[in-house]
């Protein structure tokens, strides 16, 4: 998304976030692929994933599916690194690429604590998930968080005060991924 | 992250970078010291300023090559962002280009200047002027102003690492100064191999100059290597996990034998026993011009080996 | 689900990045593709919204697509349907890629080499046409109208293929079931009349056997699951030799020896009866032959079924306990591919008997008949009945299974003895029988031995490959289907309409069947256009303008919140004979099989063997998604399981080359070593190892499970029995680069 001032220095009314609740995740991968079909996301690259983990020996296993994606940190260090500019915040809290501006030198890659960007070689810029801005701003919900058939990922405005993301955050246990990055990252896995 | 990102390309630029600022380092020392209103190292001095430019003008290139869309790079002047060390980087090092290049015609030989216009079209001899005997007096200015520039470029090309909270093998404050330490001693290690490549030895006190730098730096060097692996090892689980990458992973070889072994402290003992009789006999040294290649050229690998160790383990390491 | 570790930080770079490049390096041919789907279209264009239902496995979810430019460029689930709600799974969204597939039948094609060798010739639809219609007339002139079967798997536009087939003189119908779940609707209809639905998201207990709901996805049930399961409504048991997903969610999972669930399930009826905990009330005045019952469960103690099971008495004992208790929010559930074992009838009569003594039936959260909507009919003309007797036998061989289905694996069987009378002729429509049968080389042959071949497919399936002539149908994207009913708790009407003109020369099922009516002089029987047939079929849905709400919102459903207990009315009367929920089956005894339950031990692989199952990943749906680019992301080819105490026996390591050998075929693929499985199975996906070279990602690639899985029925259904099957592992090869 083009960067706009505006949108980055805009009164801040909301914060977008995502809930997760990775125990209902079936690892299906429905949110991989809508991602793919909705952010023309080339093959073999993604824009989310789950992480899978399977311990244990026959028959005492534990399998855990924790899905990923860019957290739209606060202290975003993709956006403090970028050389031009072309990563960028919005006042919701959407960290962004301006891909007019970036010229792909991947310094935001290998300064994203989790793994969120890629380098996309079709356009040859630097490419993450965008909590599908253009859809959210159209008032829908992100592709992924629409098609999961297990409603794993709940998206909403942390300024909301009824919203639902206030609800879970408030009346369930959750942590942030590797809180110890700095990033201040926002997407609050549940318990 | 699913690849390595920053590849040979960056390992190069960081390494031809820090090599000019060396370059340019020990040049300008040798601009500095003076012997009864003369440069001291006249040579040293000018064949530095020769080769200062060109390192980083190469690197730069390779860095422009490996962005996504190359013929964007004028957008990093477009901007100046002073929280991005590649931004400020950048700034720096056309700033350093810049100074390097009038330090490189500060000390062009007037007589190569002249052969070379004289063979230009008529129209073009105003050339000439660009051998304007007065810039003799700028060399040491330029070289005064040269000292931070240089040393900015050479703790830059560590910090743009060292400034990624996200790669714990990176993000010790260690990382600058090793960079920056490694670059003067791969420049020094430049001129060493230059001067015992010219058709004229290598003077015994030009190498007792070099070698006693050199020998300084290198010992600075493990200085840093050693904190760097004590604390790292003692650091939080994420800095100690990325430290396994050289401490019994992929790049243990690299490290250990390549740049530790091979690329410091070979060519240390190298540079003792070069400097023997000095240190030991009080005597004068008598530079061995293989043994003085060999040394350099150990020194120029192993700074490149630092380079790639760090930039890819670097970029393996993770807080997941 | 291969064990991730997370926290080895060497491991797991370099293995997506080498797990990128090869997949990235497999993807290559589809490349080109993947380009043109993404050329960007101009500023404004068009885009507009289309309500359909997917296509691409039985759950028909609800679409939004989204077509801009006139291209597809998204799929986006309906929320407005209650059985799919607002899910599209991974295959769902991947179906875009199938529209824009480079490897699809782009025109009917008619094969110019000998059968099998990949050469065709392209020809016109009126040529294509021609040519079936003069071989299915040659054979009727010479053999009759039975000598040409007509196999089909479920669809919207099944009914057009199957009526051409009986208007065109042939008994010969051969539908999936037998392949799928004959015998599992086979025996709840037998002891409830009907087939009915599991009503997950209100049961507070639940037991799974080897359903797996959270890999194979049914819809609701796999959302509803969830919902009950991850909000500690309901407690999960679960039994599947595999740790699925599923298991990865239970509150209990046993790794049951195959082939013995009955046992469990017969263990459970002890328990509950011997102590009295079934619903007594119930039993007495809706069931029919408790005693009976009583009497025959009384020898198969936990104690003995943990012997079979491998599942502790103790644990047999209190999970009947808390399954009694509590009723009737408890539930055994069915399941949907029984195709496992030669008794899987009788086992699965065991879990309805099971359910109906807890007294769950029609209950909230218990076991409930389906509702439904009704629709109207479009009415054409009658023909007459095909004369003939069926090839299969099914009137003295497996006389209470489905007689508009057929029974596959005996139709083949006798094809290939020539018995009753011989067979020349195969028309094959949505369906991959080389894929989806066991024993491949026998299902070569039948086709071999054919004087005739067709196949209505979207892509050039193994049969395909196989036929003389391939009618490309259009994708379900590109076309305007029959209305369907789903029915259920919850029942919903759903419209698949066209989202885009076929961008290729190929037509819906319907046109092709009246282009071959056409010259079968056949015609008169399918005088109508799908608009028609879809007016028709709207005009019985009690809101105005029926068909105009379908097209804008894509489903109808019925008015109010699903209702429970209409058939527990004293006078209801249940569809079986004695109108009554059959627990002892008259009916089964007369047919000359166990009116109660009999348990029979499975056999046991030979020393050194395996047992081979078989089971879902939730990213392919059966044989026909392993060439869609998207997909093939998350499975680019598969591997043999392998417990690791098996491996280190065969000193089989994770990536060597394995031969797997069965009494009919030999295959070759990866192994794959993992705590995931039993030591005394083995593992495979299905849809690999393919031979049309046409489906160039799925082609030759990995190992297809139907070359090693041999022919075994269940007794009384005449479903495909496909666990039967032991298969020896050898180490081939190393792993590169291990
Ligand atoms: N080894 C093994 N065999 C099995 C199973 C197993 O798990 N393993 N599962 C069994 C079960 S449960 C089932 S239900 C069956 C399924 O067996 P099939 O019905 O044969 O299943 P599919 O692989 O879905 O093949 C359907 C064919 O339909 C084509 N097709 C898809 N969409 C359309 C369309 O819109 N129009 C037309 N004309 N064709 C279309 C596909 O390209 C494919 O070639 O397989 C059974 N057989
Ligand atoms: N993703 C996806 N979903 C689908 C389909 C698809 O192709 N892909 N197809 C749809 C269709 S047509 C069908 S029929 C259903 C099938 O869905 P399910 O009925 O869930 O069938 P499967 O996944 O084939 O097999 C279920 C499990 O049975 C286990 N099993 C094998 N032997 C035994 C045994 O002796 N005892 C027990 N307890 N377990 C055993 C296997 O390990 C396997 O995990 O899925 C539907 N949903
Ligand atoms: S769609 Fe939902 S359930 Fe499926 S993998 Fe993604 S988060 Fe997990
Ligand atoms: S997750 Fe990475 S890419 Fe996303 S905002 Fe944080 S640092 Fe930036
Ligand atoms: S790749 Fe683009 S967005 Fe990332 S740091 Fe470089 S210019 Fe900024
Ligand atoms: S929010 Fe949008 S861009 Fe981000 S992962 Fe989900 S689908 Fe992809
Ligand atoms: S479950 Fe997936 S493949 Fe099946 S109909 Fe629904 S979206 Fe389509
Ligand atoms: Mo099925």
């Amino acid at each position: 998304m083009r960067k706009n001032l505006v949108a980055r220095l805009g009164v801040r009314t909301k914060r977008y976030a995502l809930v997760i609740d990775s125990r209902k995740c079936i690892n299906c991968k429905a949110c991989v692929v809508a991602c793919k079909a909705e952010n023309d996301v080339p093959l073999g690259r993604f824009r989310n994933r789950i992480n899978e983990e399977t311990r244990g020996e026959f028959p005492k296993l534990l399998a855990s599916f924790e899905p990923e994606q860019c957290h739209h940190c606060a202290s975003a260090s993709c956006v403090r690194v970028c050389p031009t500019g072309a990563s960028w915040q919005r006042g919701d809290g959407l960290v962004l690429v301006d891909t007019d501006d970036c010229i792909g030198c991947g310094y935001c890659i290998i300064a994203c604590p989790y793994n969120a960007r890629f380098f996309n070689e079709e356009t040859r810029v630097v490419d993450k998930c965008t909590m599908c801005v253009h859809r959210v701003d159209a008032g829908q919900p992100p592709a992924c968080v629409e098609t999961c058939p297990t409603k794993v990922r709940v998206f909403g405005d942390l300024e909301a005060p009824d919203g639902r993301l206030r609800e879970l955050l408030s009346t369930r246990r959750y942590v942030v991924k590797s809180p110890q990055t700095g990033n201040d990252p926002h997407i609050f896995y549940l318990l | 992250m699913d690849e390595i990102r920053w590849g040979l390309l960056i390992v190069s630029y960081l390494f031809l970078g820090g090599m000019s600022a060396g370059l340019y380092f020990v040049s300008a020392l040798a601009t500095y010291l003076q012997d009864g209103g003369q440069p001291a190292y006249p040579r040293i001095a000018r064949v530095g300023a020769m080769l200062a430019p060109w390192p980083v003008a190469i690197g730069s290139f390779l860095l422009i090559f490996d962005l996504g869309k190359w013929y964007r790079f004028y957008k990093l002047f477009l901007h100046f962002e002073w929280h991005s060390p590649m931004s400020i980087g950048s700034w720096l090092l056309v700033g350093f280009t810049l100074l390097s290049l009038a330090y490189f015609w500060a000390w062009l030989p007037a007589g190569v200047i002249d052969s070379v216009v004289s063979r230009l079209p008529k129209r073009l001899r105003v050339l000439g002027i660009v051998a304007w005997p007065g810039r003799e007096g700028l060399r040491r200015p330029l070289a005064m102003a040269g000292f931070p520039l240089a040393v900015g470029v050479g703790i830059y090309t560590g910090v743009l690492l060292g400034a990624v909270q996200a790669r714990p093998f990176w993000n010790t404050n260690l990382v600058a100064q090793m960079f920056l330490f490694s670059a003067l001693s791969t420049g020094c290690a430049a001129l060493i191999l230059a001067l015992s490549l010219h058709r004229d030895d290598l003077e015994a006190r030009e190498a007792r100059l070099l070698y006693s730098i050199d020998i300084v730096l290198i010992l600075l060097e493990l200085f840093i290597v050693i904190p760097y692996i004590v604390h790292g090892a003692l650091s939080p689980l994420a800095v100690r996990q990325a430290l396994a990458l050289i401490l019994g992973g992929p790049y243990t070889f690299a490290f250990w034998v390549l740049f530790l072994t091979l690329g410091l402290l070979v060519p240390l003992a190298l540079e003792l026993y070069e400097m023997k009789p000095v240190l030991l006999e009080r005597a004068s040294l008598h530079p061995n011009r293989v043994l003085a290649g060999a040394t350099a050229a150990l020194i120029i690998i192993g700074g490149f080996v630092l380079r790639y160790v760090f930039v890819y383990a670097g970029q393996v390491s993770s807080f997941q | 689900m291969e064990p991730v570790m997370s926290k080895a930080i060497t491991r797991r770079t370099f293995m997506n990045g080498a797990a990128t490049a090869a997949a990235a390096a497999a993807l290559a041919p589809q490349l080109g593709c993947a380009r043109f789907l993404r050329s960007k279209p101009a500023a404004a264009v068009e885009t507009r919204e289309v309500a359909t239902a997917c296509e691409v496995c039985p759950n028909k979810c609800a679409v939004m697509a989204v077509v801009e430019g006139g291209r597809i460029r998204k799929l986006n689930p309906n929320p407005a349907s209650p059985k799919s709600r607002g899910m599209l799974c991974a295959r769902g969204n991947a179906a875009v890629k199938a529209v824009y597939d480079p490897d699809r039948v782009k025109q009917p094609l008619i094969r110019a080499g000998a059968r099998g060798e990949g050469k065709w010739r392209t020809a016109t639809w009126d040529e294509a046409w021609d040519f079936a219609a003069k071989h299915l007339t040659e054979i009727k002139e010479k053999h009759g109208p039975e000598a040409v079967i007509w196999s089909s798997t479920e669809g919207f536009q099944e009914e057009f293929f199957k009526n051409l087939g009986l208007a065109y003189g042939s008994p010969n119908i051969l539908r999936h079931p037998t392949l799928c779940l004959a015998s599992v609707n086979l025996a709840y209809s037998m002891t409830f009349g009907t087939v009915p639905s599991f009503d997950l998201l209100n049961a507070d207990y639940v037991i799974m056997s080897g359903a797996n709901r959270f890999e194979s996805i049914i819809t609701p049930d796999t959302m509803d699951l969830i919902d009950s399961t991850m909000n500690r409504k309901a407690r999960l048991v679960y039994l599947d030799p595999r740790f699925t997903v599923t298991a990865s969610k239970a509150d209990e999972w046993y790794p049951i020896r195959p082939g013995t669930d009955m046992a469990f399930i017969l263990a459970m009826l002890n328990v509950i009866i011997g102590e009295e905990r079934y619903d007594k009330e119930f039993v007495a005045s809706a069931c029919h032959g408790f005693e009976e019952l009583r009497a025959h469960v009384q020898r198969f103690t936990p104690e003995w079924a943990a012997g079979e099971t491998e599942i502790p008495a103790a644990n047999i004992r209190r999970i009947a306990h808390e399954f009694a208790d509590a009723a009737p929010r408890a539930l055994y559930y069915a399941g949907r591919r029984s195709s496992w074992y030669s008794n899987d009838f009788q086992m699965r009569r065991a879990q309805a008997i099971l359910n109906a003594i807890v007294g769950n039936w029609d209950r909230e959260g218990g076991v409930v008949p389906n509702s439904k909507i009704a629709l109207g009919e479009y009415l054409y003309l009658p023909w007459d009945e095909p004369t003939a007797a069926r090839i299969d036998e099914m009137e003295e061989r497996f006389p209470l299974a489905a007689k508009g289905d057929g029974v596959f694996l005996q139709a083949r069987e006798n094809v290939l003895a020539g018995k009753p009378y011989p067979v020349k002729g195969w028309m094959v429509y949505k369906q991959d029988p080389m894929s989806a049968l066991p024993d491949r080389g026998r299902t070569q042959k039948m086709l071999e031995q054919m004087d005739f071949v067709a196949v209505i497919d979207t892509q050039m399936s193994d049969t395909a490959w196989f036929a003389d002539v391939v009618f490309p149908e259009s994708t379900y994207l590109e076309r305007t289907d029959p209305l369907h009913m789903l029915p259920g708790i919850w029942p919903v009407v759903a419209i698949r309409q066209q989202v885009v003109p076929p961008i290729h020369d190929t037509k819906p099922n319907l046109e092709i069947v009246q282009g071959l009516a056409k010259r079968l002089e056949l015609s008169d029987y399918f005088d109508y256009t799908i608009e028609q047939w879809l007016e028709e079929q709207a005009k019985e849905l009690p809101i105005p303008n029926a068909l105009e709400h379908l097209k804008r919102t894509g489903v109808y459903t019925a008015p109010g919140a699903p209702f429970y207990g209409s058939t527990r009315k004293p006078d209801h009367r249940f569809l079986t004979r004695s109108g009554k929920i059959e627990l002892f089956s008259e009916r089964l005894a007369e047919a000359g099989h166990d009116p109660l339950p009999a348990y029979t031990p499975p056999v046991q692989p030979p020393p050194g063997a395996f047992r081979l199952i078989l089971g879902r990943k939730a990213t392919h749906t059966h044989a026909n998604s392993t060439n869609n680019v998207w997909l093939a992301e998350f499975a680019p080819s598969n591997d043999l399981w392998l417990n690791p105490l098996a491996a280190d026996r065969l000193g089989v390591a994770s990536g060597d080359l394995v031969e797997v050998r069965s009494d009919v075929g030999v295959v070759r693929l990866k192994a794959r070593v993992t705590e995931e499985i039993r030591p005394d199975c083995v593992f495979m996906l299905h849809g690999f190892g393919k031979k049309s070279r046409t489906m160039r990602l799925a082609y030759d690639n990995g190992a297809c499970d139907a070359d090693v899985l041999v022919t075994a029925m269940d007794a009384v259904s005449g479903n495909a029995a496909f666990h039967e099957t032991f298969v020896r592992v050898a180490k081939v090869g190393e792993a590169a680069g291990a």
